[in-house]
């Protein structure tokens, strides 16, 4: 069969590199370059005061906190997801499982912000939930630690990125041979023995891929705080913002590197440990 | 049903934990759609005998968010169009590249990873060094970026259609690369194409923070949004908030109705 192969290829290639990578590749060398005020730019001479400013004003802690932050909206979705996905693939007729991935799609296109700022109503002094706990007698002072709050963002970045948990957990279940289970539970071993020995091992892969997804989407994220952090609340995003509000640009280039080592780092591990890449390739022929 | 799963309470804990995980998900911008059909200012849900769309009817007088809303739609269709197309390219080159495919896939969507105000950022400084000022182009740009591995990941699976040995018959019947193209795969995939269209669409217009640093004068609409939700909530926020969830949640119900029936075509 004869067609353009790699021709087709291009078009992509050059845009993602163009305007996806070299950009990232330039913030990256211009992070060590020398701050010049005359100017309100950086001249080419290598500097690493980008880099120290990261450690002055609590800045390190944002980062630290951000990465913090990240892991236990990833933890608690896989908590979630993993029964979730449980259901879609084991329990759910063909009907209910279509109707249930179909529900755990449609939040990939809605907006973020507006999911965050509907929290606001929930969770706010006069939200449902206060007003609920009200009704009930359980308080008598609406809780004002509800809304503006880690506790908030938390459950912001969970309800926001829950479904990026989901789908590496299906696609890893579908792997799971069915006959492995039943001969595990032919052998006398209990659903959590099989559990244990069985499935989750054999669906780690699907496990990992789901966690660092929705662990680099949330160390990224910004609306999630601005919307319902509180007053001293920051995010590596946000405080980016801050800095290049008094036009620091290279803190701001030396933040984003540091940030997006990380995250590429541990994508480029994760698929090197567990395929990942290999859970979709199920799509085709 | 697979062994091990008979335990009801086991199954009912099951049933449980995907109820939260729907119910943090939908729960708080439902509760948004519901008070934004409440006439009063004070945000609560409306008593039945109030439900009015008093809000909606004065959204028609922010004029702001009605140019923002104008700018968002042309800065989505622009997208939408260009991720389609090079989604298109990019799976139709999958199927050639054998051992490389996996890494393709990695690159196409790595952008999705990187952090949107970064992604921003990065592309307006490289923009503002060549001289380009932002327009609604620049917005476009860094929307593809989030697009593309979507779109791409649609019209991959979309690929499914197309076994091999319907491309092979056509081959032998001595149709052209360009003819199996035009006359088998894209008949085939279009389902996954307007997928994508509209997938794409849908995530440039909700997009905020990777235009942050790229829009020109006209402000995209979550930009005009954000800042009317930091400036003392008019409920006007809420009608425009419950309409574009709404209107994201019935395209992608869209989509995904028409997905199902065509496949329920196909099995029968």
């Amino acid at each position: 069969m004869k067609s353009p192969g790699l021709l087709l290829a291009l078009p992509t290639a050059l845009i993602v590199l163009l305007l996806g990578f070299v950009p990232l590749i330039v913030i990256l060398v211009w992070s060590f370059w020398t701050w010049d005020p005359a100017t309100y730019w950086i001249r080419p001479e290598f500097s690493l005061a980008g880099y120290e400013a990261i450690l002055e004003a609590g800045r390190w802690s944002v980062i630290v906190g951000s990465l913090g932050k990240a892991f236990l909206t990833a933890a608690i979705c896989v908590v979630i997801g993993y029964p979730a996905a449980m259901a879609v693939h084991f329990l759910a007729s063909r009907r209910t499982a279509l109707l249930l991935m179909a529900l755990f799609t449609i939040p990939f296109f809605t907006s973020y912000m507006i999911r965050a700022f509907s929290w606001r109503l929930v969770l706010g002094r006069n939200g449902l939930i206060n007003g609920w706990l009200m009704d009930l007698g359980i308080v008598d002072q609406p809780l004002d630690w509800l809304l503006f709050s880690n506790f908030a963002v938390n459950v912001g970045l969970v309800a926001s990125y829950l479904p990026f948990v989901i789908f590496p957990l299906i696609l890893s279940m579908q792997r799971v041979e069915p006959s492995l289970l039943a001969a595990s539970q032919d052998l006398g071993a209990g659903f959590w023995r099989t559990f244990r020995s069985v499935l989750l091992p054999l669906t780690q892969a699907g496990i990992f891929a789901g966690f660092l997804f929705v662990f680099v989407m949330a160390a990224g994220s910004a609306t999630e705080v601005q919307m319902l952090g509180g007053a001293a609340a920051s995010m590596i995003s946000v405080m980016i913002n801050d800095v290049m509000r008094v036009v620091n640009f290279p803190l701001a280039f030396a933040i984003s590197t540091l940030v997006l080592i990380i995250l590429f780092g541990l994508i480029f591990i994760g698929n090197r440990l567990f395929k990942l890449t290999s859970l979709f390739e199920g799509f085709t022929w | 049903m697979v062994a091990g799963f008979e335990s009801r309470p086991l199954k009912a804990a099951i049933w449980l934990m995907t109820a939260i995980g729907l119910a943090i998900i939908y729960l708080p911008p439902l509760y948004l759609v519901a008070v934004s059909f409440n006439p009063a200012l004070q945000p609560a849900l409306p008593p039945l005998s109030d439900i009015s769309l008093t809000w909606y009817f004065a959204l028609a007088k922010e004029r702001t968010l009605i140019s923002a809303l104008q700018e968002s739609l042309l800065v989505a269709t622009i997208t939408a169009l260009v991720a389609t197309g090079l989604a298109l390219l990019s799976a139709l080159a999958y199927m050639d590249l054998g051992k490389w495919r996996s890494r393709w896939f990695m690159f196409v969507l790595l952008p999705m990873f990187v952090p949107g105000i970064i992604q921003g950022l990065s592309l307006s400084v490289i923009f503002g060094r060549i001289g380009l000022k932002p327009f609604w182009g620049t917005v476009a740009a860094s929307h593809l970026l989030w697009a593309l591995p979507f779109a791409f990941t649609v019209i991959l699976t979309s690929m499914a259609a197309v076994r091999r040995s319907y491309l092979l018959a056509a081959s032998d019947l001595g149709a052209s690369w360009w003819r199996q193209l035009v006359d088998v795969t894209l008949p085939l995939i279009k389902p996954g194409l307007v997928a994508a269209f509209i997938f794409s669409f849908l995530l440039s217009l909700n997009e905020f923070g990777r235009a942050f640093y790229l829009v020109g004068r006209q402000n995209t609409l979550p930009l005009a949004m954000f800042g009317k939700m930091n400036s003392g909530a008019s409920p006007t926020i809420y009608a425009l908030s419950g309409s574009i969830f709404l209107a994201s949640i019935l395209a992608v119900s869209f989509v995904l109705l028409a997905a199902q029936a065509k496949d329920r075509k196909l099995h029968r």
